[in-house]
């Protein structure tokens, strides 16, 4: 019955609690109930507000652009989460796989942990551009017309992929750890047992990295719903026709180009409730699979 | 092919009973050949804005358009210079700094109290700090641009540093960590008498330095790539950061009045600070961030 | 110098009791050690005794002081851990000195006299500048008792100090730490879950079990006069062999025997405390306690004319100096130590004989000792148990 609680001072404790809960409340709890509150008046810059009940919600029931931009982010979450899954998944099983090497080759992966969104996106911007991109050219070359300023479907792919190539590294980090936990006597039986190959990794190494793979699903569509602003912001600004407007760019262009801070604070709130079901989920996760000691 | 290789490699080997060689050379050259490949597509599109930096124009039509050219530093210049990317890169800093620093400390204050303090409600403080991970900035920026008008932080170092020194998962790290601590080690302590400032300075952050180094390297990242809320908050040239900094170039790209190699030379420098430091501190930050999976 | 005295001293945790409500005395200058099964609350009492638990209730008093709600660093005790806790960043001198120069008692030149004191003692001197990391696991534990002894303490406190080192050290350590016990004859409290190093160590041993003491006495009487059958199992190994029999007449009945008790004609006494009180009565059950190596072949004792009893042989352990056998008498499993080299086999039946000196009885239901022989057997048989060893 060790304990680590060696101090006992109320004082003490306080004092060292004080900054973190100040800028707690008045920096995320206090402005998270600003949103509550303000959602359900009509305001904006420069005009008295005007409580207006639940009509912004209203607003929001019935609005088709904000259905188009909950489907919308869907979807996206669903490609980037699947797409960076698989990809690092991948990735991770060959680096596990080489003994040379293996140092090189995983920072050579995990790097775009530290790329800035708005760099990675101003270089596919580069890359994939519809006159001037590296890329264009070969592309085009298989027959495909490179024109996502005006292609929806296009563009939703340049973004997606832009998105997927910046949240590797991240996952890379977590599924190498993963997987040389999983012990060497596992991969040895494996393979007396002739399991080689990507068998093993669907067989042995993924069914023991679950709990970090469902970690990992609810971080990535965390990032693909709220850190892919800028990628959207340099790379389509939502359009065209709103083929690429998720729900932050939609709550961003509510608040800050039509200045509808009563509505902007009502999708806060939405978002708000995706959070909180995502960090739900995660948790009760987190627990069903504690016991494979992840 | 590569397997034919391979085998008569081995064979050879086999023969000259070199087993050894065998053993080591056990990987398999299909495995490298595809790493090698995906990690040309991972860093690819990045080589190319680094080669792009180095050119008159950003105009690329063939392979060669992709060696490095000879206007590195005259790019380099003008977007320092002239496009005050000097400026953002040293508002980025100082923001970025401000953060890790402010919040490492406040985060070890907290967490200390967590760990080491036995007063009442200590869990549920805890519970409250960590319960603001449901609470993102796309959940809040609209409801916290009005308080920083109401505060006059807006446009100031101030509107972009304080609201983020709260940390819940900075505080959830190190109280991990903390609990890593043996408890003999904590109570040679008390049996010594050591104070608590004492048993911080001299006990606690020596022993915690791997992963005060990492979690400073995910703040640092976090903060300086750091794009929607400086683009809110941020209206004047003088006080702007990088990333936003970007933003600029892309539009004055799109207008046709700059190079593309300029964006990319900007793009590059916005990119260095923290794909530096993450390669440099590679190793405590793996091991950091395989404490917060925990 | 340092007398230490518990009264009724208790431990909860929640609603698991600890320490149940313990009376010890600890004298000045004695090596005591604390053994018992993990969760009896050994470690729980040091604990207590260096005030890193606050008691839930009774005292602790420290040379007529009451100490109980006493600050650890005011009770002048030093404390030896099994981890050895010491501060991986700091080299093994700044370990030493790290605390002394926390209480700010001492003066600069006293520290570094007491630190070549203590190294010089401990052979650590080339340790001193080196970190915990660079150390072996025994030198670490050098270290951390150079940390204690520089100190001077009213006591120590050493908390199953060598259960992370391997076989071979931890015998050496013991050794080096019962000579350091003489040196220095501090009061030493000394908590473990090896009853061996209990028995070598301890000038007396406490047995716990459940929160409370079984017993405190010198080593060879708890081997000789357990006073209840979890003291009787705990200390010895292999553990003394139970055989439930009825008293009839002063002989113990079993389904599978009958033993004659040495002096039991006139009601059998607990011999050890010759109380008197816990008597037993013709027709009482009870559990005869016997322990492996007071059983031996019948055939290796052809002169002692004991009556035999029969044992089924089912496994056959050779230990090297000794072979142990487990045997089933009647229904009743049971280890016997056999000499080397006995040609005995799995399924074998052997008569086997005992010492009529070693035998005990404890009551089936409270545990408590109800006779032991020694007090009452013949000298010859004393003798002849002492040549069987």
């Amino acid at each position: 019955m060790s304990t680590r609680e060696i101090f006992d001072s109320r004082i003490e404790s306080g004092l060292l609690l004080l900054p973190t809960l100040l800028v707690t409340v008045v920096f995320l709890y206090y402005p998270t109930a600003l949103a509550f509150r303000t959602s359900f008046f009509d305001s904006s810059f420069g005009r008295a507000e005007v409580f207006v009940g639940l009509e912004n919600y209203v607003e929001l029931l019935t609005s088709s652009g904000y259905h188009q931009s909950i489907i919308i982010s869907v979807v996206f979450a669903a490609v980037v989460v699947v797409g960076v899954v698989v990809v690092s998944l991948y990735l991770t099983f060959l680096i596990h796989e080489v003994d040379t090497g293996q140092g090189l080759y995983l920072i050579s992966v995990i790097w775009p942990y530290a790329l800035p969104p708005a760099v990675g996106a101003l270089v596919f911007l580069f890359i994939t551009h519809p006159t001037l991109g590296v890329l264009t050219g070969p592309i085009e070359s298989l027959g495909v017309e490179v024109d996502w300023f005006n292609n929806g479907s296009q563009a939703f792919v340049v973004v997606a992929l832009a998105a997927i190539w910046k949240q590797i590294g991240y996952n890379v980090i977590f599924m190498i750890a993963a997987m040389n936990n999983v012990p060497d006597t596992l991969t040895e039986t494996a393979e007396l047992d002739g399991v080689g190959g990507l068998r093993r990794l669907v067989s042995v190494y993924i069914p023991i990295m679950t709990p970090t793979i469902f970690f990992l699903v609810i971080i990535n569509t965390i990032y693909a719903f709220f850190g892919t602003f800028a990628f959207v912001d340099l790379l389509t600004s939502g359009g065209p026709s709103n083929a690429t407007n998720i729900l932050i760019f939609n709550l961003y262009q509510e608040g800050f180009s039509f200045f509808n801070f009563g509505i902007a604070s009502a999708k806060s709130v939405v978002l708000f409730v995706i959070v909180g079901v995502l960090m739900f989920v995660q948790f009760q996760i987190t627990d069903k699979y504690s016991y494979y000691g992840g | 092919m590569v397997g034919v290789l391979q085998y008569a490699k081995q064979r050879v080997d086999a023969l000259r009973g070199n087993y050894e060689t065998q053993r080591i050379h056990e990987d398999d050259l299909g495995t490298h050949f595809q790493l090698l490949l995906l990690v040309v597509a991972v860093v690819f599109p990045i080589a190319v804005a680094l080669a792009v930096s180095t050119k008159q124009s950003g105009v690329v039509t063939s392979v060669v358009d992709l060696l490095p050219g000879g206007y590195a530093v005259e790019n380099y210049r003008e977007v320092l210079v002239d496009y005050q990317f000097g400026r953002f890169m040293w508002n980025s800093l100082a923001m970025s700094v401000v953060i890790v620093v402010g919040k490492l400390i406040i985060s070890v204050f907290a967490a200390m109290a967590i760990v080491y303090y036995r007063v009442p409600y200590k869990d549920l403080v805890f519970l409250f700090i960590l319960f603001t991970l449901l609470l993102p900035v796309p959940v809040r920026f609209i409801p916290l641009f009005q308080l920083m008008n109401d505060l006059g932080w807006s446009n100031t170092i101030l509107a972009i540093t304080v609201p983020y020194l709260a940390s819940a998962t900075t505080v959830f790290i190190l109280r991990q960590h903390f609990l890593s601590i043996p408890t003999s080690i904590v109570e040679t302590a008390k049996l010594d008498g050591v104070g608590p400032l004492k048993f911080m300075l001299f006990v606690l952050l020596p022993m915690s330095k791997g992963v005060l180094v990492g979690v400073s390297i995910i703040m640092f990242v976090y903060a300086w790539n750091q794009y929607l809320w400086p683009l809110i908050i941020i209206d004047s040239e003088a006080n702007q950061v990088a990333q936003v900094g970007l933003q600029l170039l892309q539009g004055d790209v799109q207008g046709g009045q700059l190079s593309w190699s300029l964006v990319m030379a900007g793009s590059t420098l916005t990119l260095l600070p923290p794909l530096l430091l993450m390669i440099v501190f590679r190793k405590p930050l793996l091991e950091t961030f395989s404490i917060q999976q925990k | 110098m340092t007398t230490v005295t518990l009264h009724n001293l208790r431990k909860e945790f929640d609603d698991v009791v600890a320490v149940n409500g313990i009376d010890l005395e600890i004298v000045d200058g004695e090596f005591l050690v604390i053994v018992g099964p993990s969760g009896c609350g050994k470690s729980t009492t040091l604990r207590l005794l260096a005030g890193l638990e606050d008691a839930t209730d009774g005292e602790i008093v420290m040379d007529g002081r009451d100490v109980t709600a006493v600050e650890p660093k005011d009770r002048n005790v030093a404390m030896v851990f099994q981890n050895y806790a010491l501060y991986p960043h700091m080299t093994g001198r700044r370990n030493i000195t790290f605390g002394m120069k926390s209480s700010g008692d001492f003066t600069d030149e006293e520290i570094d006299r007491r630190v070549e004191e203590a190294a010089e003692t401990l052979d650590i001197a080339d340790l001193l500048d080196r970190k915990p990391q660079a150390m072996s696991g025994g030198e670490r534990q050098r270290v951390a008792l150079g940390r204690a002894i520089v100190r001077d303490p009213d006591a120590f406190l050493m908390d199953e100090p060598l259960s992370n080192l391997d076989a071979k050290l931890r015998i050496q350590m013991r050794a080096e730490l019962a000579q350091l016990h003489t040196s220095l004859g501090t009061t030493t409290v000394y908590v473990t879950h090896d009853q061996t190093e209990a028995m070598t160590l301890g000038e007396r041993v406490v047995v716990m079990n459940d929160g409370r003491i079984m017993q405190v006495d010198e080593p060879q009487t708890l081997y000789d006069f357990p006073a209840n059958r979890f003291v009787a199992e705990f200390i010895g190994d292999p553990a003394m062999n139970m055989l439930p029999v009825d008293i009839e007449n002063g002989t113990a009945v079993h389904d599978a025997f009958t033993i004659q008790l040495p002096n039991a004609d006139g009601g059998v006494r607990n011999g050890a405390k010759e109380s008197g009180d816990a008597s037993i009565r013709d027709g009482q059950r009870a559990v005869l306690g016997v322990r492996p190596e007071d059983l031996y072949m019948a055939t290796d004792r052809p002169n002692t004319g004991d009556e035999t009893l029969n044992a089924t042989v089912n496994v056959t352990e050779p230990l090297g100096d000794s072979l142990l056998l487990h045997c089933s008498i009647g229904e009743t499993p049971c280890k016997i130590q056999a000499k080397a080299r006995s040609e005995i086999r799995p399924d074998d039946t052997v008569s086997i004989a005992y010492d009529p000196a070693r035998l005990h009885l404890f009551d089936p239901e409270s545990g408590d000792a109800l006779y032991h022989s020694e007090s009452y057997a013949s000298s010859e048989s004393a003798a002849a148990a002492a040549d069987h060893g």
